[in-house]
């Protein structure tokens, strides 16, 4: 079953993804039509710190993380795997994918919480 | 086949046979975009994650790194990672309804010339294709009508 | 697929032949030859006229000539195909090039070893598993199956094991181990069969990672299949299947076909009526 249930997983973040990334893109890249300010002003330290320390944007960017860390390193553990490997490669790729994805969400979360708790004015 | 008999030529394709889509059909050559876009992706999103920590290094670095990326190579980058992430999302719609099963059609006896459940959802892989050109040109009228 | 009325002419068409002599050759090399083609001519033809006229010692496995058996997949113009019900002409191309099955070990000249597709057939227990295994054996009656039933898993039984889906598909070709599209689609054969609860029994070996998740729907093997079985179609019903059994929606051993005693079916064949007559004899 556990097959199984690592794919469903990785259909059933797609919806996430779709919504979180698409909002991302909005925000990011179309600042002048959703939020009437340039995008060189959405991108400043200033503003992307100020959208950081919302609760919403903290909580949603670390969904998304975990989403699309889930998703892509299940589909790159498939393509390496797909390659003639032994058994203990094998094994090898799983756990150290598993081990990537974790020090790089850990890695994430940091930053989005610095951006959550940082003071303006030091 | 024992191991009397004269030792088989080993004939797997190998990588080739992932990446050479030759004469197959259109989901052969969806599926390799598909994967490559994907790669692409993980790659970016990697980086970007890397990247966007740069914020905490103050001000100043932050400010340089958004400079850097303003600059033309840059742009042109940014476009092309949305062009696959708006097929490899589209694409993705397709696979996620039709590896459940939906749009491909009803067992039926088969007979000749046969259809299969890959030509039956035809009509739905060249609507999404479409949607995808669609949001790939409109997406990019910013870059090439600022 | 239509030829043009200039390409269908008969003419003299060469074939580059992939050869592997295992005692004498490292590695295969081509061969070529020309012959006279004429309409309606096979690739399968054309070979048995090669070996009678030019290279005598050119091996390959064939045996119905009619596209029932399986036996004579090959590579053909770089599309897995019958060599029997290949015609020559409405391929279009004065060089027809003919190699072995790729993604099978091959043993010489155009002969694959289709040793891999046959265990991996092996593996997903290719056989109905019903609650009372007796009734298997030992029959008491018949399996009561009605036409619609019948039609959910149908086309999947038309396999002929030629093994061109394997040839044909882009994970077979890099992972050894992936099962491939004839197993996968034998598995939701046994599986979709209302005479079989053998899920459980396949899960060991067809829920692993080189199952039906590593099908990415490239769709070359139904574009390959020359029966019309389309293993695309069935790996994706198996993926459906899969997920519905893992969230407890599977098929209960309860639905599993009952058995019409034999008793029975002797007398509903004697109570049988033909149809009216249709001739008047006068």
């Amino acid at each position: 079953m556990r097959e199984t249930r690592l794919w469903s997983l990785h259909l059933l973040v797609i919806p996430i993804i779709v919504v979180l990334l698409g909002t991302h893109f909005a925000i990011i890249h179309y600042a002048p039509v959703f939020y009437g300010m340039s995008v060189e002003e959405a991108r400043s330290f200033e503003v992307m710190i100020e959208r950081g320390r919302s609760i919403a944007q903290f909580v949603l960017y670390i969904l998304l993380l975990a989403a699309g860390l889930y998703h892509g390193l299940y589909g790159l553990r498939g393509i390496i795997r797909e390659l003639p490997l032994t058994p203990a490669l094998a094994k090898l790729v799983d756990v150290g994918i598993v081990l990537f994805g974790l020090f790089i969400f850990g890695f994430g979360t940091y930053v989005t919480w610095w951006t959550f708790s940082f003071k303006i004015g030091g | 086949m024992n191991s009397n008999s004269p030792k088989s030529y080993p004939n797997r394709l190998g990588l080739k046979g992932w990446v050479y889509a030759g004469r197959y059909t259109f989901e052969r050559y969806l599926y390799l975009g598909h994967r490559l876009s994907g790669m692409g992706l993980i790659a970016y999103m990697v980086l970007h994650i890397i990247e966007t920590a740069n914020r905490m290094r103050g001000v100043e670095a932050w400010q340089g790194l958004m400079a850097l990326f303003a600059s033309p190579p840059f742009k042109v980058v940014e476009y092309l990672l949305f062009a696959a992430a708006v097929f490899h999302a589209m694409n993705g719609v397709r696979l996620l309804l039709t590896e459940l099963g939906f749009f491909l059609g009803k067992p039926k006896e088969p007979v000749y010339p046969y259809s299969s459940s890959v030509m039956r959802h035809r009509p739905l892989t060249y609507v999404i294709m479409a949607l995808a050109g669609l949001i790939i040109i409109l997406g990019g009228s910013s870059l090439f009508f600022p | 697929m239509t030829a043009s009325h200039k390409t269908i002419t008969p003419r003299e068409i060469t074939f580059r032949v992939r050869r592997f002599d295992p005692e004498t050759d490292s590695a295969p090399h081509w061969d070529s030859y020309t012959l006279n083609v004429t309409e309606g001519m096979t690739v399968l033809e054309a070979l048995h006229q090669l070996k009678a006229e030019k290279e005598p010692t050119l091996a390959w496995r064939s045996s119905c000539r009619m596209g029932v058996c399986g036996s004579c997949g090959m590579f053909i113009n770089d599309l897995p195909q019958l060599a029997c019900q290949t015609q020559l002409l409405h391929l279009g191309t004065d060089v027809v090039t003919v190699a072995p099955l790729p993604n099978y070990p091959n043993v010489k000249d155009l002969v694959p070893n289709l040793e891999p597709l046959i265990e991996k057939h092996v593996t997903i227990k290719p056989f109905i598993i019903h609650p009372n295994p007796q009734e298997i054996d030992e029959p008491t009656g018949e399996f009561i199956q009605s036409a619609e039933e019948r039609e959910a898993f149908s086309q999947f039984t038309y396999c002929i094991k030629c093994g061109l889906c394997l040839a044909a598909c882009p994970t077979v070709a890099t992972d050894p181990l992936f099962l491939g599209p004839q197993a996968l689609a034998q598995a939701y054969r046994y599986t979709a069969d209302n005479r079989d609860c053998g899920l459980k029994e396949r899960l060991e070996a067809i829920d692993i990672f080189h199952g039906p998740y590593q099908c990415h729907l490239a769709g070359a093997c139904s574009q390959a299949c020359p029966k019309g079985v389309d293993p695309a179609f069935g790996i994706q019903l198996l993926k459906r299947t899969l997920v519905l059994d893992s969230i407890g929606v599977g098929k209960k051993k309860s639905s599993v076909a009952k058995v019409r005693p034999l008793a029975d079916v002797v007398k509903a064949i004697e109570e049988f009526a033909p149809p009216p007559r249709t001739v008047v004899s006068n």
